[in-house]
């Protein structure tokens, strides 16, 4: 079975403390925990998912939020194929980050052509009662960089988060279906018939 | 040409329930690890299970393109890319993805927070290694779980660090050892599946030392131990890297000598020639290797050394397109020796593999580069692994196992024993064969973990019959079972990952043995017989290396240590199996490998009655003994003196030799081993021997023994008196044994006992005995120590003894001997003058008599003729009276060093004159004259004369007029009765001294001691008569020179000579 390009590396971008980590807790194993630690540097998930027939293996990349662990999660950026502007709908910094966050990330992902480039806006804790930014807020954001698909996600009560992720994969097969290569498959060789028993005779 | 010999190394082939079609396999730590077609997905399964069920499964970041599993902290490294770019990646605690759903942790190379990664519990960690180049191929090292990664143009050495929770700053306590930081940093993990995700350490590489390869690019690489290898298309070069401490000085290898290989190849630039550059040599390939150290300590340097460099030229093969003339399978295999322990030890032997389609070469890097083996493979090899039992290699459709050197190389590295005749091995050069070759279809890929095989094969699923036919092949073949209840999966997919499990070495071994009866029974003499043992030696000496490195690792668990004592014990036993046939094959084989008979009886264990009963002829063949057996039983009987053998057993000896070399009969007789040999018989045989070989000295001698052993004396002394006794002593050099046989037991060589015969000749002929002795000592065939402990034994007092040193005196010509012995002797000697307690009658004569001794020996001198004036005429028993002599010939002769002997003499008194006199002569000998003067003058006035007239010659002579005349006449004068005295001084010999003496010496003369003279002579002895006629002369002159020395005229001299003498004025003033 020939495959698209069977892992896609989706990166979750955001402040510490937006719900990253359980966001991806949420899509990949279906569970919340309100006490989750800090990320430490960078950790990764994989999923397997049919998209559009496409049999695919989405990897999705956990970072550190926290400025103190910049260095360790810049060097993963690189092989990106799709990222995840988190910020919390309760928690306007967040929001006012997310142009830092994109910038970090074309630049050490080293992105050639930012405007190309599929990137996903998640307004996560919608379940939470006071927000700090409104949806038009973020849709006006998303707008205005580079039209970007904008989800508002609950991590706790698992609003979304599916839908989101399933997003991001599609832009990606979006992509590659402009570029479109394909994983060369090993041809199968024929054999020869073995050599009569000469060698080895039982 | 290449052995086949069709056993079975193989029992048994599991079918691994891959789902998705592999693309990479490899194994490690138990476990084998699949990639999966398109890279990205690694499925690890256990090897050591039933059924090979998986252990976990986890997603790479990139498609993998090469994968390598490190048995030191049980990572895995891989190669991987995404979106065109090439990344370098470790996992670590890959076996915690058991559920598949565990986060997996990301971080750069030496980026490790403290603790962080405890916090979520233990987890997968990858490690990004950021490279410069694009990484090709990289290798673990089994000893020390370091990584080398072969780019484009270099080599880049990782060395792995691992960070302990409570010690997360890398210790190194000891900076400079390569191996320190092997010990810390890692423990092997082998096997141990369950309890490695326990482990609350992270691991962490450093980039310590870069190598910049010109003119080489790298294809694969290997580590080991230090040592690299890098492998390109047509050449691979291995390196030996040193951590130092100092600052490294500038390369001297730039300087060195650049031989003819740089200038020939110059001639060849576009097609490269042939080269093997062994050790040193290696340096003038030209590829250059450049060392950049990156590593963050100080201090802590590495140097790089040329080990081996192999260079193949393309066209040098037939049978392979030169495109597919490339390069594969590089491997550097360690080997530790059983007193090694792998945590501490380097490695005893490091072995390079390398092998192209057609031919396999396997190299020992350790004491001295050598090509061990070349492997010529039947057909087209695509990849090869060497083991410690087998090297295996694949072709497209065949698994073949061929033998492999190394335990040759390593077991003479653990034992120099071997090479000598106590131990052997069959060489590490013995030619390598084929020990099965089964066939698989489409195979792709072979890895080896322990005992499995695994092999990926990929058939061509358009030609099902093919497969089927092949599968019935399999399902005849001798104890070739499958287990694999999924036959029917084959047909499902055209690929397959079989892991084949090997059989023990033991079982392996017992077909070998099987097998090689069968050649012993149709032909004994065959070379192939030789080979098999020789294969099977080999097999079981690797399995008991392998045992002995288990028996160490396993720590704690008595099961498993009991488990492997038991194997031990078994591979022990067939191992003596072995060496005994391996010893009958070279027993009765061609002269030229015959002496290997000898050691490897001696390590099967086997009695030489044993030996015997297998070397025994068939009746009716006309087969005699083989040259091995002999040569065996000769070194026997030369050497061995635990074993006494039966009389049945001796006696089969003396036929043995008496057929097969019966010039050797009288040795073989002395041998102590044959004490309980049949004397009437073997008398028999050799009375055969002298009537057609002639009469020999020893064999009558030998003959004689036998007489003695029957108890017929009279016969013994008829045979003993055929021959002179010198003749005699000659026949013992000959045969030393005869006399003496090393003492049995512990192998004290100094340890020596008696023969019946040297216990008779002690109480017949100790003449001959001592002669004979003597000899021995001076043909280096005997030490002192042994020959006075032979004759401690032989008498209850030491007068043999003591005649022995006497001979040996005689004879000898070692100085440090000499020495020794004076001394004795000197103490023998007063041992006995002080001893006057001792039974005198019980003593034997001395052979030789203080005269004897003084004639014919050196050391001892001729009596001084003054000590017979002290030496009484008879003493209390002419013993003494001998040692008196002895020790005084001793003391006369120039060989004993007097010092050594004074304190001994303290002992003896002065009271005696003898005892005196041995006083006398020591100070004497040490230059004591004014001592010996006033003592001589104290005691034995009468001999002062001839004293001085012996001793104060030359430089001495001034003593006359110093010291002895002036005592003289002092004495004289004071004496109440100084006749004695005066007699001396009035003696012929003084007076004929004096006028001989005088012109010479006048300058020592005082003017007072002439007036003395002069008066002493005039107021004691006036009458004398010849003072009439000659003393005016002699005053005259001793006046006359005495006032010339002094340069005036000394008035009281002029006025004593002429109140004596009218004449002396006129002779004086002329």
């Amino acid at each position: 079975m020939a495959a698209k390009k069977s892992t896609l590396k989706v990166i979750l971008l955001g402040d510490g403390g937006v719900g990253k980590s359980s966001l991806m807790n949420r899509y990949v194993t279906n569970k919340f925990d309100a006490h989750l630690f800090h990320t430490i540097g960078v950790e990764f998930l994989n999923k397997e998912l049919t998209v559009d027939g496409y049999k695919v293996t989405l990897q999705i990349w956990d970072t550190a939020g926290q400025e103190r662990f910049r260095s360790l999660r810049t060097p993963f950026y690189r092989g990106s194929d799709c990222c995840l502007l988190t910020f919390s709908v309760d928690d306007s910094q967040s929001f006012l980050n997310l142009s830092n966050w994109k910038k970090e990330f074309i630049y050490y992902a080293d992105i050639k052509e930012p405007e190309k480039f599929p990137f996903v806006v998640l307004g996560n804790k919608v379940d939470v009662a006071e927000r700090q930014v409104s949806s038009e807020e973020a849709r006006e954001w998303c707008q205005e960089n580079g039209d970007y698909p904008y989800y508002e996600t609950s991590a706790k009560d698992a609003t979304n988060v599916a839908v989101a992720f399933e997003e991001a994969v599609h832009r990606v097969l979006a992509m590659d279906d402009k570029t479109d290569y394909l994983i060369s498959t090993d041809t199968v060789r024929l054999h020869r018939k073995p050599r009569s028993a000469t060698t080895c005779c039982s | 040409m290449v052995h086949v010999y069709n056993c079975h190394p193989f029992t048994s082939q599991q079918i691994v329930q891959v789902e998705q079609e592999p693309g990479l396999v490899c194994c490690g730590g138990g476990a084998l690890i699949v990639v999966a077609t398109g890279g990205c997905k690694v499925e690890a399964y256990s090897l050591e299970e039933e059924g090979c069920p998986l252990i976990c499964r986890f997603a790479t970041m990139g498609a993998v393109r090469k994968i390598q599993h490190s048995k030191i902290g049980d990572y895995l490294v891989t190669i991987e890319e995404k979106n065109s770019a090439i990344y370098l990646r470790a996992y670590t605690n890959w076996r915690c993805q058991a559920e598949e759903k565990a986060r997996i942790g990301v971080r750069l190379l030496g980026h490790l927070l403290r603790g962080a990664s405890a916090w979520g519990g233990v987890q997968t960690e990858i490690i990004e290694i950021p490279l410069s180049d694009h990484p090709v191929a990289v290798a673990c090292c089994s000893v020390t779980g370091d990584l080398l990664v072969g780019c484009e143009n270099t080599l880049v050495l990782f060395t792995l660090k691992r960070q302990n929770e409570e010690n997360l700053n890398p210790n190194q306590q000891n900076p400079l050892s390569f191996w320190s930081s092997a010990q810390q940093s890692c423990s092997p993990v082998a096997g141990q599946t369950s309890s490695s995700c326990q482990k609350d350490s992270f691991l962490d590489f450093e980039r310590s030392v870069i190598l910049h390869l010109s003119k080489m690019t790298p294809k694969q690489v290997a580590l080991c131990g230090g040592f690299v290898a890098v492998q390109a298309e047509l050449e691979v070069l291995v390196l030996k890297l040193e951590v130092t401490s100092e600052p490294t000085m500038q390369e001297s290898s730039d300087a060195h000598p650049s031989g003819d290989y740089l200038e020939d190849q110059s001639d060849f630039l576009l097609i490269p020639r042939h080269q093997e550059l062994l050790g040193n040599r290696a340096e003038d390939c030209d590829v250059v290797v450049g060392v950049e150290n990156t590593g963050l300590e100080d201090g802590r340097r590495y140097t790089r050394t040329y080990v081996l460099f192999r260079r193949f030229s393309p066209e040098f093969f037939q049978g392979c397109s030169v495109e597919e003339m490339q390069l594969h399978s590089l491997q550097l295999y360690p080997l530790f020796t059983s007193n090694q322990s792998p945590l501490l030890d380097e490695p005893a032997c490091v072995f390079c593999f390398f092998s192209l389609p057609n031919a396999g070469y396997l190299y020992s890097l350790r004491g001295g580069v050598e090509l061990l083996s070349t492997y010529q493979y039947p057909e087209k090899v695509q990849e090869a692994v060497l083991t410690d039992h087998l090297l295996h290699v694949i072709t497209k459709s065949a698994l073949q196992s061929f033998t492999v050197r190394c335990a040759a190389v390593a077991a003479r590295i653990e034992d120099p024993y071997i090479d000598t005749t106590i131990k052997a091995c069959p060489p590490s050069s013995l030619e390598t064969c084929a020990l099965r070759m089964q066939l698989f279809i489409g195979l792709r890929s072979i890895c080896v973990y322990g005992r499995h095989v695994v092999l990926f094969s990929a058939a061509d699923s358009e030609a099902p019959e093919e497969t089927e036919r092949h599968t019935q092949r399999r399902g005849l073949t001798r104890r070739w079972i499958i287990t694999s209840p999924k036959e029917t999966r084959t047909a499902g997919h055209g690929w397959n990952l079989y892991v084949v499990d090997m059989v023990s070495p033991l079982t392996l071994y017992q077909e070998m043995a099987e097998y090689s009866q069968n050649y012993a029974e149709n032909n004994p003499q065959s070379q192939s017989l030789r080979h098999l043992l020789s294969e099977a030696h080999l097999l079981v000496r690797t399995a008991l290396l392998q045992t002995s490195k288990r028996h160490q690792d396993s720590t704690g668990d008595p099961d498993e240590k009991m488990a492997t004592l038991t194997e031990k014990q078994e591979l022990e036993e067939v191992f003596r199996q072995n060496c005994s046939q391996l010893g009958d094959s070279f027993s009765r084989g061609s002269p030229k490998d015959c002496h290997l008979a000898l050691p490897y009886y001696r390590m099967s264990g086997l009695s030489v009655t044993d030996v015997m009963s297998r070397n025994r002829p068939l009746p009716g063949s006309p087969h005699s003994y083989g040259p091995g057996f002999l040569f065996y039983l000769k070194h026997y009987l030369f050497e061995e003196t635990d074993e006494t053998l039966s009389t049945e057993t001796a006696d089969e000896v003396i036929d043995i030799f008496s057929q097969s070399e019966p010039s050797l009969l009288v040795t073989v007789c002395a041998s102590p081993c044959m004490k309980n040999v049949n004397p009437a018989r073997t008398l028999q045989i050799l009375q055969c021997l002298e009537d057609t070989a002639g009469v020999s000295v020893s064999l009558t001698i030998t003959m004689a023994t036998m007489m003695l052993h029957l108890g017929n004396l009279p016969q013994y002394t008829e045979l003993m008196e055929r021959h002179a006794e010198m003749l005699l002593v000659y026949g013992f050099i000959e045969e030393p044994r005869l006399l003496l046989h090393d003492g049995g037991g512990g192998g004290k060589k100094e340890q020596v006992c008696t023969t019946a015969l040297a216990r008779q000749l002690a109480n017949s002929q100790p003449g001959l005995l001592v002669a004979a002795m003597v000899a021995l000592h001076e043909n280096s065939k005997v030490q002192l120590e042994q020959a006075d402990f032979i004759f401690k034994e032989l008498s209850c007092d030491n007068s043999l003894q003591v005649d022995f040193w006497e001979a040996m005196l005689m004879a000898s010509s070692q100085d440090a001997v000499i020495q020794e012995l004076l001394f004795r002797l000197a103490s023998v000697y007063i041992d006995r003058l002080t001893n006057t307690i001792s039974n005198t009658t019980s003593k034997q004569k001395s052979l030789k008599s203080a005269e004897d001794l003084i004639s014919s020996c050196s050391h001892f001198g001729a009596l001084h003729p003054w000590l017979t004036v002290l030496n009484p005429a008879q003493m209390s028993s002419s013993q003494h009276q001998e040692a008196l002599h002895k020790l005084q010939a001793l003391l006369c002769g120039p060989s004993l060093s007097v010092g050594t002997v004074v304190p001994l003499l303290e002992r003896l008194s002065e009271e005696t004159t003898w005892g005196f006199s041995l006083h006398l002569l020591c100070a004497t000998r040490r230059e004591q004259y004014d001592w010996s003067i006033e003592k001589l003058l104290d005691r034995c006035p009468q001999a002062i004369i001839a004293y001085a007239n012996h001793h104060l010659q030359d430089k001495h002579m001034a003593l006359w007029w110093t010291k002895l005349l002036p005592e003289l006449c002092d004495r004289t004068r004071a004496a109440a009765d100084g006749s004695i005295l005066l007699s001396v001084l009035n003696g012929r010999r003084c007076v004929f001294f004096i006028q001989a003496h005088l012109k010479g010496h006048y300058g020592s003369l005082t003017a007072k001691t002439c007036i003395e003279i002069i008066n002493v002579f005039f107021i004691h002895s006036p009458a004398v008569p010849w003072s009439c006629r000659t003393s005016p002369g002699i005053f005259t002159v001793i006046a006359c020179f005495s006032v010339k020395s002094q340069k005036k005229r000394d008035a009281r001299v002029e006025q004593a000579a002429s109140s004596r003498s009218g004449i002396a004025r006129s002779i004086c003033y002329p």
